[in-house]
């Protein structure tokens, strides 16, 4: 009898513990009243912040609020005066802080590529340090620069050969190396011009779709944060001013500091909220295959009533653009486009309804990070959600 | 006499000044280099990177202190002979040595060494494999210079009784015999020209390949 109760206060004391724990689980990473001071400066200000599994969560604010300092703690850059920071409920300050640190991406805007390293040598640095097989390094490098769409042939390349964007892709594959659960990014995509941006942007959430990793990233732009993050938290003065998702935050700011971080523009950033493959549709699409000829494509378009043909190869890749044009005498000239225009499945409908702009199209194909055609985005039906 | 009869009628007495020349240079070059890179190593740090920049604005000027006051200063406080020549030979030539090793290790990129640190690279395998590498063809500058002042500086120094093809010079000097001196002078420039030729080959050698591809 005794045994049996001993027994089920067992199982009870288990459930709880268990019980614990799953809380404990929720959020990957913990902040609980931390604070940082340099000298007598205050850089954060008791500030706690849960991160779940599996999502993106955007430090914003303004510069020197403290944000890059708060990311700086999880993984012991800087180290925290009081609170406490937790890693899958274990706190940081009871792991060595360089084994911690081998368990963590860490991405920076210098990107900080080793120069004497090639781009295989760079990405193996943390599974070298984490003494894996040299074969299961070599199948993990091939690995993550296909995840980042650079061929192998990059593998043997060093740093200084590489374009800026190449580099800020190579750090995100190095950051991957060792498969971490943790992903810390310091502004990664700051000092890259604005056009290969949005196509870092765009790779760098389909990436994110597939791997699902837990990620702090610390930026300076309202935009990337309401573009890339699950939850917003906006720092000011090393104090958490808000902490929600981005259409909390768009449509419920917490304070005139947080209205003035969205600026003037807040229906039209709402557009940001929308992704270009939801509006995506391959509808009255008309494609053709690459070795199609001009006249047979032609002849096709007419009998279809159709003026845009897309072009792929057999990997569905889009390779070219034919259209119609009426003559002067009424001719139907047809032409050829090899650099059609096109928009990222990723975009946002403001940055997809931008390039309708500039290139003065109302139809957009659009095409994941492979370049790999998935249908057309229509100007109608961008207005058909601003009409909402 | 003219300088080729000079140089047949005394070939094994010069091969020998120039013998104990190159062993004067390599000694103090391979002392200076150890000691130099050393010191730079431990001024560049982590949180002492304001300690190199002092060594970085006094090396820099000290190197318009002339080699004989160098000289005559370690002559009146060590003395005379081979030691006190070596000695004012290391002191004099650190500070090509350390001013290039500091500034190289200070000019590794700072995002290199943070994304080290971030990736979980201890403090000696930040230095091993990072800054040394990345600073070697500033640090092997420095030797270089050094090499060549501490082979030139070397003749000055026979006057403390360093020896080497400094006692030509000298000898030519007082006993007005252009002859000695210019074989003397010549044998430490052809020294100098080799010793410089084999560091450019080391140097080319040991700078990481990634460092000297094409943009």
């Amino acid at each position: 009898m005794s045994s049996d109760t001993s027994k089920t206060e067992n199982t009870k004391a288990k459930n709880t513990e268990e019980q614990n724990k799953e809380k404990a689980k929720e959020n990957t990473i913990e902040l609980k009243n931390v604070t940082k001071r340099f000298g007598k400066d205050v850089a954060v200000d008791n500030l706690s912040l849960g991160v779940e599994k599996g999502t993106l969560t955007m430090l914003i604010g303004p510069s020197g609020c403290g944000k890059t300092t708060t990311m700086k703690m999880i993984n012991r850059l800087v180290q925290l005066d009081e609170g406490e920071i937790k890693l899958n409920g274990t706190s940081v300050y009871d792991i060595d802080p360089v084994q911690l640190r081998r368990t963590i991406g860490y991405v920076i805007q210098e990107i900080g590529l080793f120069p004497h390293f090639t781009v295989f040598d760079n990405i193996a640095t943390v599974p070298r340090l984490l003494k894996w097989d040299e074969n299961k390094i070599k199948k993990r490098v091939e690995e993550v620069l296909d995840m980042v769409t650079l061929d192998s042939s990059y593998a043997y390349r060093y740093p200084l050969q590489l374009s800026g964007g190449e580099k800020q892709r190579v750090g995100l594959a190095r950051a991957l190396g060792a498969d971490p659960e943790v992903l810390l990014m310091d502004e990664p995509f700051g000092a890259i011009d604005p056009i290969n941006r949005l196509k870092l942007h765009d790779s760098f959430l389909e990436i994110q779709d597939e791997i699902k990793k837990t990620i702090v990233f610390v930026t300076h732009d309202i935009n990337e944060a309401i573009k890339l993050g699950d939850k917003i938290a906006i720092i000011k003065d090393g104090k958490l001013v808000q902490h929600a998702d981005s259409t909390e935050i768009l449509y419920n700011p917490a304070n005139q500091f947080v209205e003035s971080l969205l600026g003037q523009d807040r229906s039209l950033k709402a557009l940001t909220l929308k992704r270009t493959k939801d509006f995506t549709s391959k509808e009255n699409v008309f494609t053709v295959d690459k070795d199609t000829s001009q006249d047979n494509v032609l002849k096709q378009l007419q009998k279809k009533n159709e003026v845009i043909a897309f072009v792929l190869d057999k990997n569905e890749k889009l390779v070219g653009r034919y259209w119609l044009e009426t003559g002067k005498k009424g001719k139907v000239e047809i032409n050829y486009d090899k650099n059609p225009i096109m928009t990222e499945q990723n975009n946002t409908l403001n940055e997809s309804l931008s390039n309708m702009f500039s290139s003065g199209e109302q139809i957009l194909p659009v095409v994941n990070r492979r370049g790999k055609f998935l249908g057309v985005i229509r100007l109608s039906y961008i207005f058909d959600e601003f009409n909402k | 006499m003219n300088l080729f009869q000079y140089v047949s009628e005394n070939f094994n007495n010069i091969l020998g000044l120039f013998v104990e020349h190159f062993f004067l240079f390599l000694v103090s070059l391979i002392v200076t280099t150890i000691i130099g890179v050393t010191l730079s190593i431990i001024a560049t740090d982590e949180g002492r990177e304001k300690v190199g920049q002092v060594i970085l604005s006094i090396t820099g000027a000290a190197q318009a202190v002339p080699s004989i006051a160098v000289i005559a200063l370690v002559f009146i406080y060590v003395g005379i002979g081979k030691f006190p020549a070596i000695i004012s030979l290391i002191i004099y030539s650190l500070v090509p040595v350390m001013f290039n090793a500091t500034s190289g290790i200070l000019s590794v990129p700072k995002g290199v060494i943070e994304a080290g640190k971030g990736m979980g690279l201890t403090k000696k395998q930040i230095l091993w494999k990072l800054k040394i590498p990345i600073a070697i063809p500033v640090i092997m500058g420095g030797i270089r210079s050094a090499a060549t002042i501490i082979i030139g500086t070397a003749v000055i120094a026979s006057v403390i009784g360093g020896g080497g093809l400094g006692d030509l010079v000298f000898t030519g000097l007082k006993l007005n015999r252009p002859e000695a001196l210019i074989a003397g002078a010549a044998s430490s420039a052809i020294l100098a020209i080799i010793i410089d030729r084999i560091l450019a080959y080391v140097e080319k050698i040991i700078t990481p390949k990634g460092l000297k591809v094409e943009q």
